[in-house]
């Protein structure tokens, strides 16, 4: 097997990784000015809010949130995966170097907080104080994002949600096509079964993820297969948003995520449906 | 306080009027902060109504209790070395028996006091956390990552009223009085530094917890 090449950090000597190109991160870095990225800093954590505060003034360097992560366990217990050592490579620098710190720094962060953490929480449920280190993440994530300094594959996904409200650049007409496809094919096995589009009243309104009308179609069929056997009053729209994946949420671009939820939310008040179910 | 006037020495300042100003910065810092902290939350508009007393009462119960939570579980030791350091540290001062002699002599008031063996045992105890926990920051890799002199700083703001209260109790390495006097100034400097540093977790832990406690249960699970 062939060695992997390893780059060890400049600003912290115990964080060594495969290098991994990435157009998202290696190009984007190139347009960062010194001002853009101290501007972008201050904007995202100047007002230091409660919930900032908290977790910094709280906690107290105890690393008893290791063993919550995947990362840090999968890795032979290595200290630069841990939650605590997340926030010390990233934020905690941001705020003692006042936000001066340059564009390579800006895509070691961005490593960091879009490849070797899931915003999970579970560092959450481990940490005495049960400090939101989570949340710390997703301001630095917030700071990336705005720099525009994200994985390629994790922008893209924003990009598509911006532009089409799903995640799989799926137009309005495709997705009216692929329900009704669906309902001709699973004819042939159920005479009566329906797969009902825009359904005002219905007791609940299924939300699919965009890959399932996109690249897993089978799932549309089988949810209409169990809607159908348990006699569930069931309904999709047929307007946008139908996709319940909010890719935005995770790279903290607020503008889209709050799109994507309040056309959600639209469509239940227009259709007065009851319940949302959504795949997970 | 009077003592000082009539006999300004060393002694008689560090016994009187910076005791006195010691629990005055205390317990007013810790009342500004925790007022500073409730109002940000306060204005932050996302956190206090999403606040749920009983699961904020549970989450800390799960926490405040040895081994009640699965993290306290999983990391035993640790769980063992902290409570004895904190029981040690927030019960013993206020059960001591010379404390309650300072504070009769001042106020005409005492309560009840453990004897002065099981004192002198817990001190002791006291300092060996202390050890232990600075031996975790320097050996153990995932707590060494994360040190810096801050975190050296408020350990040894906690050891040295433990040490210099053993070593006076003993009459060791200095006279009485001198070991005394040392060991007020450390007491101070402790009560002093809680409200401005992070040993302000004192009170804030009761805060974090409320917000995650009530986090949890909105996502309908444990935080223990
Ligand atoms: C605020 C000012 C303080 C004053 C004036 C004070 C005064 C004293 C005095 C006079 C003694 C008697 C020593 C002896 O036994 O002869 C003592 C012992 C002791 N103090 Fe304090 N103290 C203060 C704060 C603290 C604090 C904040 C702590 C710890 C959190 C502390 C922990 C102890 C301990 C553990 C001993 C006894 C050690 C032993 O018996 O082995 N003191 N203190
Ligand atoms: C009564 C309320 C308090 C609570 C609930 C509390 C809780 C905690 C918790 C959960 C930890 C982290 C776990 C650990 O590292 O062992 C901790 C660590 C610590 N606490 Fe407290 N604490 C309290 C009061 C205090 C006070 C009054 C002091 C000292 C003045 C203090 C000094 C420390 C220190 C020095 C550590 C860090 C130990 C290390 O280096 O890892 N605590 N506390
Ligand atoms: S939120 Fe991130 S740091 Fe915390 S346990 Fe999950 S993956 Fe690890
Ligand atoms: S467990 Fe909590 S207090 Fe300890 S290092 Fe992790 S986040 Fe900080």
């Amino acid at each position: 097997m062939a060695v992997k090449e390893k780059i060890v950090s400049r600003d912290f000597k115990e964080y060594v990784r495969e290098v991994n190109p990435d157009v998202g991160l290696d190009e984007s870095i190139k347009g960062l000015t010194p001002e853009k990225i101290e501007k972008t800093i201050k904007a995202v954590l100047g007002a230091r809010t409660a919930r900032i505060r908290a977790v910094l003034e709280t906690c107290i360097h105890c690393g008893l949130c290791s063993k919550a992560c995947q990362w840090y366990l999968s890795n032979d217990g290595d200290p630069s995966y841990a939650p605590v050592a997340k926030m010390r490579m990233t934020i905690w620098e941001m705020l003692k170097r006042d936000g001066k710190v340059d564009a390579e720094f800006i895509k070691q962060c961005a490593r960091i907080v879009f490849t070797e953490c899931n915003i999970c929480h579970r560092c959450s449920m481990y940490c005495p104080y049960g400090l939101d280190v989570t949340f710390i993440i997703g301001l630095v994530r917030r700071v990336c994002f705005v720099l525009g300094v994200v994985p390629q594959r994790q922008m893209d996904q924003d990009h598509a949600h911006a532009t089409t409200l799903n995640q799989v650049w799926l137009g309005q007409n495709d997705w009216l096509d692929t329900m009704q496809w669906q309902e001709e094919e699973v004819g042939a096995e159920y005479k009566d079964l329906r797969i009902p589009i825009d359904k005002e009243g219905a007791e609940v309104m299924w939300l699919p993820l965009g890959a399932e009308p996109k690249t897993g179609i089978y799932h549309i069929e089988r949810t209409a297969k169990i809607m159908h056997a348990a006699g569930i009053d069931w309904t999709v729209p047929g307007k946008d948003v139908w996709d319940s994946s909010n890719m935005p949420m995770f790279l903290r671009d607020f503008a889209t995520m709050q799109r994507i939820v309040r056309g959600l939310f639209d469509n239940a008040i227009r259709l007065r449906i009851k319940k949302m179910v959504l795949t997970e | 306080m009077f003592d000082f006037i009539r006999d300004p020495s060393l002694y008689n300042l560090v016994r009187g009027p910076l005791v006195w100003i010691a629990f005055f910065v205390f317990i007013g810092g810790s009342i500004f902060k925790i007022r500073a902290m409730y109002i940000m939350a306060r204005n932050e508009k996302a956190v206090l109504p999403f606040i749920n007393g009983k699961a904020a009462l549970r989450s800390l119960l799960h926490w405040v209790i040895p081994f009640a939570s699965r993290n306290w579980r999983l990391r035993w030791p640790i769980t063992t070395l902290t409570f004895v350091f904190h029981i040690g540290l927030v019960f013993l001062p206020l059960f001591l028996l010379s404390h309650n002699i300072l504070i009769h002599e001042s106020w005409g008031i005492t309560w009840w006091t453990v004897s002065e063996g099981f004192a002198d045992a817990v001190t002791l105890l006291v300092i060996f956390s202390c050890v232990a926990f600075f031996l975790r920051r320097v050996f153990a890799s995932e707590v060494k990552f994360v040190s810096s002199s801050s975190d050296f700083l408020i350990l040894a703001i906690s050891f040295f009223p433990f040490l210099t209260g053993f070593l006076a109790f003993h009459e060791l390495l200095l006279p009485y009085k001198w070991m005394v006097i040392l060991h007020m100034i450390f007491g101070e400097i402790m009560l002093m530094a809680i409200p401005f540093t992070r040993l302000g977790h004192m009170f804030y832990f009761f805060m974090t917890r409320t917000w995650m406690g009530s986090q949890f249960a909105l996502w309908n699970s444990k935080d223990w």
